[in-house]
């Protein structure tokens, strides 16, 4: 099926790059027909499903759904140019996988360039290419990390507030039936919050080097330990800085404190 | 770590009879027993031995006192007790060497003439050596702790150089994200362009931020002042981009703008506003910058109606980790910063520090 004049959507959620976008395709490519102008990754491909433009220039840095997201649903119903300011991951990985993708500010000539070779795929009618694969890959890559760096905050409700409590601060974490306890220092204050993450979810999360488990249900940040008694059949207590709590060490655990 | 875990010691005897204390008792006892030994009509090697054991008893005494008992009253120094005791242990162990050696004797020691020289003898040139070897050894260990603590300071401020220094470090890398630098560029190209009476403002703007986010290492504090100011060209820029997604205000007490604010506090509390909260909103939100003087201590709040601490705490992370330890650096224990979520959505920074004025 062959149209009048080729179409195409711009998605940028900063207006006034929008407006650059389509001025620059404008002078670069008269006979295209932007028909769409979205603001966000859901307005892309909603936008997409009622226009069915040839072409799609998404950003890749947008709210909700980012552009590789909506490139995603869009799949092979439009040939796709990704835009983006300055990413590393997202260059590295279009340019490995020879996506087309424009940087911002973008240049009159690498624009030619793109359009040209759009222009070529149009005109012979080449079907978008399936990339499916290959954008879950980039979409995996740019969603942030969740699990390698050591967690820093831990949310805790405090009264009737929702504080995000630094672990730095939190002098150890006790697990009781339901509930974790967090024993931490609020502005210096010894304080204490539950929460509901179980402790053995927050065990693989927090820094080894920070937290020592040495009870099944207790871990203790080093620095809040004052010093340590032998209790019976090989058990021992922790005794803490500036706070009344005896943590107890079972014996599977007491090696971590034998003398080196 | 070991040492803050490890038990009491229960290795008492073995410092208390370190082989450099017996070696050095040992050869200090022989070279006396040598020395006075023409005195005695017995073999020099028999006095040698007396004048050992006596040693090795006023050894122990010595060692003993060190920890015992636990703690002595204010008016009796530890050093005085243990030199008191070695002199009285000397007379009463010879004492106890003599009645050993004359069992089986026609006559008590004390009717004879040579045992009561050599009791005298060994007990006077013993009080006088152990008394000096004890000061000595006590000086020695004074030096000697003297040193370990100098040691442990040294430790704890290189320790704490490094710190300061690597905080230092990471804010130039924090400085001035290539995303938004970028981004920010290519929407002032675009006013340029398209010959909007705006771009002149927003590039002054642009250099503003510039001028007050690239790193001054020689002056690592700022003012509040700048710090406004520095976060109002920020907003401006944001505004810019990202149109009716953001409205901000900022409302500071005149009486706070002179006061002494780490460099880039409310900015990093501001830049993770946008980045946390509006950003990955889809409408956006308004930014609120309150600062107020209180009490000697200037409060700081960002308050945003973005989408909310919930279910984003990674990444999150390193920017507001780094900034509580700038403040502890700066200010350390007293020094506070708190994130609350707020309803319906949003989230809310406290930053509290002393209020300490630049001086012009």
């Amino acid at each position: 099926m062959t149209r009048a004049s080729p179409t195409a959507l711009v998605a940028d959620d900063e207006p006034l790059l929008r407006g650059t976008l389509t001025r620059l395709l404008g002078a670069a490519w008269p006979e295209l027909e932007i028909v769409a102008e979205a603001r966000n990754g859901r307005e892309a491909v909603e936008m997409f499903e009622a226009r069915k433009p040839d072409v799609c220039f998404l950003d890749v840095h947008m709210p909700g759904l980012t552009g590789v997201d909506a490139a995603r649903k869009i799949g092979r119903g439009a040939h796709l140019v990704f835009v983006t300011a300055f990413d590393q991951y997202a260059v590295q990985a279009f340019e490995h996988g020879a996506l087309d993708y424009l940087v911002k500010p973008v240049e009159a000539k690498r624009l030619d360039e793109t359009v040209a070779r759009l222009k070529e795929r149009l005109h012979a009618a080449v079907p978008a290419s399936d990339l499916g694969a290959l954008l879950e890959q980039i979409a995996a890559r740019l969603k942030p990390e969740p699990s390698r760096a050591p967690l820093r905050w831990i949310h805790a409700s405090v009264g009737q507030e929702l504080r995000l409590i630094p672990v730095d601060e939190i002098d150890f974490l006790r697990s009781d039936e339901k509930y974790t306890l967090v024993a931490w220092r609020d502005a210096g204050r010894p304080s204490e919050a539950l929460i509901r993450t179980p402790l053995k979810d927050l065990t693989d999360q927090l820094d080894p080097e920070q937290f020592v488990q040495v009870h099944r249900a207790v871990l203790v940040n080093r620095r809040a330990i004052s010093h340590l008694t032998r209790g019976a059949n090989e058990t021992a207590h922790i005794h803490l800085k500036d706070r009344a709590d005896v943590l107890p060490v079972s014996r599977s655990y007491l090696h971590l404190f034998r003398q080196m | 770590m070991q040492a803050a875990l490890a038990p009491p010691s229960s290795r008492g005897i073995q410092r208390i009879l370190s082989p450099r204390r017996v070696g050095l008792t040992i050869g200090a006892c022989a070279l006396m027993g040598l020395i006075v030994s023409p005195l005695w009509v017995i073999p020099a090697i028999e006095v040698m031995a007396r004048a050992m054991m006596v040693g090795l008893v006023a050894l122990v005494v010595f060692g003993v006192f060190e920890r015992w008992p636990k703690s002595l009253p204010d008016w009796l120094a530890r050093w005085a007790l243990q030199v008191v005791a070695v002199v009285c242990a000397i007379p009463l162990a010879v004492l106890f060497l003599y009645l050993a050696i004359s069992v089986g004797d026609e006559l008590p020691f004390w009717k004879s003439e040579g045992r009561v020289t050599g009791f005298f003898t060994l007990s006077v040139t013993g009080v006088a050596l152990a008394s000096w070897m004890a000061m000595s050894a006590l000086l020695r260990q004074r030096d000697e702790a003297a040193r370990n603590l100098a040691l442990a300071f040294e430790l704890e401020r290189s320790e704490l150089e490094r710190k300061a220094l690597d905080a230092r470090l990471r804010l130039l890398q924090a400085q001035v994200e290539p995303h938004f630098l970028f981004n920010t560029l290519a929407n002032v190209r675009e006013l340029v362009d398209s010959g909007s009476p705006q771009a002149s403002k927003v590039l002054d703007t642009l250099i503003t931020y510039l001028r007050a986010a690239v790193p001054r290492l020689q002056d690592p504090s700022t003012t509040l002042g700048q710090e406004l100011q520095l976060v109002r060209a920020y907003l401006e820029l944001m505004q810019l981009r990202m149109d009716d997604r953001l409205q901000f205000a900022i409302d500071a007490d005149a009486a706070a703008e002179p006061m002494r604010c780490p460099p880039t506090t409310l900015l990093t509390l501001v830049e993770n506003a946008i980045r946390h909260g509006i950003d990955p909103s889809e409408e956006g939100g308004r930014i609120d910058v309150v600062v107020r003087l209180r009490e000697g201590r200037v409060h700081a709040e960002v308050s945003d109606t973005g989408v909310g601490l919930r279910g984003q705490i990674n990444g999150l992370g390193t920017g507001l980790s780094s900034l509580r330890e700038r403040l502890q650096l700066a200010f350390g224990a007293v020094a506070d910063l708190r994130l609350v979520s707020r309803e319906p959505h949003g989230t809310r920074a406290v930053v509290e520090f002393p209020a300490d004025a630049v001086k012009a």
